[in-house]
C-alpha cells in the first residue's frame, strides 16, 4: 500500500537485470562472477531477515535449506539437462529453481513446525543441528554423489537470474510485510500474547515465515550450484548459516533495505581484501566487529515504523 | 435476546495450592456494561485470561453466545468477537499508532499472503478500507493526529486509548477492558468515562470494566460485582454495591463509599 506501484519497481528491476545480462559478454567475468554472488547472498540474507528480523525467531538453518535447494536443483539440470533443446533450458532452469525451493520449503515445514514452542536459543541450536543433519544426509546419499557432491552441472547462472531473483525475493518479504496480513509478522515479534489477543495465529505466522524463508533459501542454492558448476556437503556447513545471520544482523533486523545493503557489502568486501592473502578472514572479521560496534543498530538504523523500508 | 452474551459457570482455577478465582458465576448480556472489582490480587485480571483463553479453568465453563470455549485458544475467541486490553501495556512497539490498529484488523479478512504478493485492485481498495476504518476508530479516542507515530511514543494515558482502539479494531461484541484509566489524571478519566459509554452505545457492545477507580467504574457500568480472594461476594447495582457491608469490609471501608 505504501509501496505504492511496488509491482512497477519490480518489473524494471527485472528489466535492468535481463539487459546487464544481454550484455554480459563483453564484461569482465571476474566482476560478474562477483555480481551473482552478491545477488544470490542478498536472496539468502532477504529471505533470513523474514524469519530472524520481522517475525523474530532465531534460525540458523539457511545453510541446510540451501543445500536441499541446490542439490535438488542440480540433480534435475543434470538428469534432464541433456534430453531438452536448448530453447527449453531457460524453462527448465526456472523449474529446477522452484522444485528445489519447493524442496527447502517444505525442509522449512520439517524444522518449522515442532521447533514452534521453541525460542531464541533454543530454536537457533535445533535448526543448527538440522542444517547440519542435512549435510551429512548429502554426504552419505550416492544419489546425490556422496562426499564428492555433484559436478559437471550446466553455468545456467547469469547475473540476470542473480539479481532477477533478488529482485523478486526484496519484493515478495517488503509486500508481505508491508500489507495488513503481514503486520502480524512484526505483531507476532513484538508480542505474541496481544497478538493472539488480536486474532491472530502466532503458529501460522511462524510457520509461514520459515516455509517462504526456506524456499528463498533454496531457490539461492539452485542458483548457487549453477554459478559454481560443483557442489558439496561441506560448502553447506553452519559457517553458511552464520555468514547469513551476520548479514542480517548487521543490516538490522527487520530492515530490508539494510539488509541488502550487508549483504551487499560482505560479499564485496572479502574480495577487496584478496590482497591481504594470510590475514584477510582477521580482517573480514575485524570490520565486521568495527561495524557492528559503530551501529549497533544496523546499517541504517530501523525506523520507528517497524519493518523500516 | 434470552441468552446472556457471556456466562461463567462455577468457574475455579488453582495455580499450585493457590486458588486464584474460586466458583465464580457471572453473565453479561447483550449491550450491558457490568464492572468488576476488587482489592489487589482479588483475581481480576486472572478472570479475563480465564475468558480469552490464556488459561483454561480448573473447573466451571466459560460459554460465549451459548458456545462452550472448552480448549479454544486466544486467537480463536478474538475471532468470536471478545476483545480485550492489558492492565500492563502491550502495543506493538515496533509499530506505527496506525499499524497497531491494522494489525487488528486481520482476522476478519479473507485477503492473505496472495493478496498481499499480487496487489491487484481487489487487495488495494481492501487495504485502503482497513486504514480508512483504522483511522476512524483512532479519530473517536482523539489518537488521528498520531498515527504515523511509534505507539511506544504516546504519553501513557494515549497508549491506553490506543489498547482500546486496538481492541475496538477487531470487531467485538464483548470489550474486556482492564484498568484503562490506570495512570491517567482526572481529566483524562472522565473523558475516558465517556468514550466508554460512547463506543458501547455506537457499535452496540457489551463492556466488562475492570477498574480501581470507583468514579470511573461508578459512573460507567450499570452493574457490578465485587471480587475478593477469588470469590464473588457481591453483585449488584453501583448504589447497591455502595451500600453493601461485605465489598466495605473488602475495601476496608474508604473508597467505595467515598466514591
Ligand atoms: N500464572 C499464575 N501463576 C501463579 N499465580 C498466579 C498466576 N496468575 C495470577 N496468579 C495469582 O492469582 C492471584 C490473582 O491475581 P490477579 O492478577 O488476577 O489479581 P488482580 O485482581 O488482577 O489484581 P490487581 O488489581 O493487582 O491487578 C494473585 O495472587 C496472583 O499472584
Ligand atoms: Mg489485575
Amino acid at each position: 500500500m505504501r509501496l505504492g506501484g511496488a509491482r512497477r519497481w519490480l518489473v524494471l528491476a527485472l528489466l535492468v537485470a535481463a539487459a546487464v545480462s544481454a550484455g554480459s559478454g563483453v564484461m569482465n567475468r571476474y566482476y560478474l562472477g562477483v555480481a551473482s554472488e552478491v545477488g544470490i547472498n542478498v536472496i539468502l540474507a532477504v529471505s533470513l531477515n523474514l524469519i530472524n528480523g520481522y517475525t523474530g525467531q532465531f534460525s540458523l538453518g539457511h545453510g541446510g535449506f540451501m543445500a536441499v535447494g541446490a542439490y535438488v536443483a542440480a540433480k534435475m539440470t543434470l538428469v534432464f539437462g541433456e534430453q531438452v533443446g536448448a530453447a527449453f533450458q531457460p524453462l527448465l532452469f526456472a523449474g529446477a529453481l522452484v522444485a528445489g525451493g519447493g524442496a527447502a520449503a517444505l525442509a522449512g515445514l520439517a524444522v518449522g513446525v515442532p521447533s514452534l514452542r521453541l525460542r531464541g536459543d533454543y530454536l537457533a541450536v535445533v535448526t543448527l543441528c538440522f542444517g547440519e543433519i542435512i549435510r551429512v544426509v548429502f554426504q552419505n546419499s550416492a544419489f546425490f554423489g556422496a562426499a564428492t557432491g555433484l559436478s559437471g552441472i550446466a553455468p545456467w547462472t547469469t547475473f540476470g537470474w542473480s539479481w532477477g531473483v533478488a529482485a523478486l525475493t526484496v519484493y515478495v518479504v517488503l509486500a508481505l510485510v508491508h500489507s495488513t496480513y503481514g503486520r502480524g509478522f512484526l505483531a507476532v515479534n513484538d508480542d505474541e500474547i496481544a497478538a493472539s489477543a488480536m486474532g491472530l495465529n502466532p503458529l501460522k505466522y511462524k510457520v509461514t515465515a520459515f516455509l517462504v524463508g526456506a524456499f528463498f533459501a533454496g531457490v539461492a542454492g539452485g542458483l548457487f550450484a549453477h554459478m559454481k558448476r560443483a557442489i558439496n556437503p561441506e560448502g553447506f556447513n553452519f559457517m553458511r548459516s552464520i555468514d547469513v545471520v551476520v548479514m542480517v544482523i548487521l543490516g538490522g533486523m527487520g530492515n530490508t533495505a539494510g539488509v541488502v545493503a550487508a549483504a551487499v557489502l560482505l560479499t564485496v568486501l572479502p574480495e577487496l581484501l584478496r590482497g591481504f592473502s594470510d590475514c584477510r578472514m582477521i580482517a573480514y572479521s575485524l570490520l565486521i566487529i568495527v561495524l557492528m560496534l559503530l551501529r549497533p543498530q544496523g546499517l541504517f538504523r530501523r525506523s520507528g515504523k517497524g519493518g523500516g523500508l | 435476546m434470552s441468552e446472556k452474551l457471556l456466562q461463567l459457570d462455577a468457574v475455579t482455577i488453582r495455580f499450585g495450592g493457590l486458588t486464584a478465582v474460586s466458583e465464580v458465576d457471572l453473565s453479561i448480556g447483550h449491550g450491558e456494561l457490568v464492572g468488576l472489582i476488587g482489592p489487589n490480587g482479588a483475581g481480576k485480571t486472572t478472570m479475563f485470561n480465564l475468558i480469552t483463553g490464556v488459561y483454561q479453568p480448573t473447573s466451571g465453563q466459560v460459554l460465549f453466545g451459548g458456545r462452550g470455549l472448552l480448549g479454544l485458544r486466544p486467537h480463536h475467541r478474538t475471532r468470536m468477537g471478545m476483545a480485550r486490553t492489558f492492565q500492563n501495556i502491550r502495543l506493538f512497539g515496533s509499530m506505527s499508532v496506525l499499524d497497531n490498529v491494522r494489525a487488528a484488523m486481520q482476522l476478519h479478512r479473507r485477503d492473505g499472503w496472495r493478496q498481499a504478493l499480487w496487489r491487484g485492485n481487489q487487495a488495494r481498495e481492501s487495504e485502503r478500507g482497513v486504514e480508512s476504518k483504522a483511522r476512524e476508530l483512532l479519530a473517536i479516542f482523539g489518537l488521528e493526529e498520531r498515527c504515523q507515530e511509534n505507539a511506544l511514543g504516546l504519553p501513557y494515558g494515549e497508549q491506553r486509548r490506543l489498547e482500546i482502539v486496538r481492541a475496538l479494531a477487531t470487531s467485538p461484541r464483548l470489550l474486556l477492558l482492564d484498568e484503562p484509566a490506570a495512570g491517567m489524571n482526572p481529566t483524562e478519566k472522565v473523558e475516558l468515562a465517556r468514550l466508554i459509554r460512547l463506543v458501547q452505545e455506537r457499535f452496540k457492545i457489551s463492556v466488562l470494566l475492570v477498574e480501581h477507580d470507583m468514579k470511573v467504574v461508578m459512573s460507567v457500568c450499570e452493574r457490578i460485582a465485587v471480587l475478593d480472594y477469588g470469590r464473588k461476594i457481591a453483585e449488584g447495582s453501583p448504589v447497591e454495591i455502595r451500600r453493601n457491608p461485605n465489598v466495605i469490609a473488602a475495601y476496608l471501608g474508604q473508597e467505595v463509599a467515598d466514591a
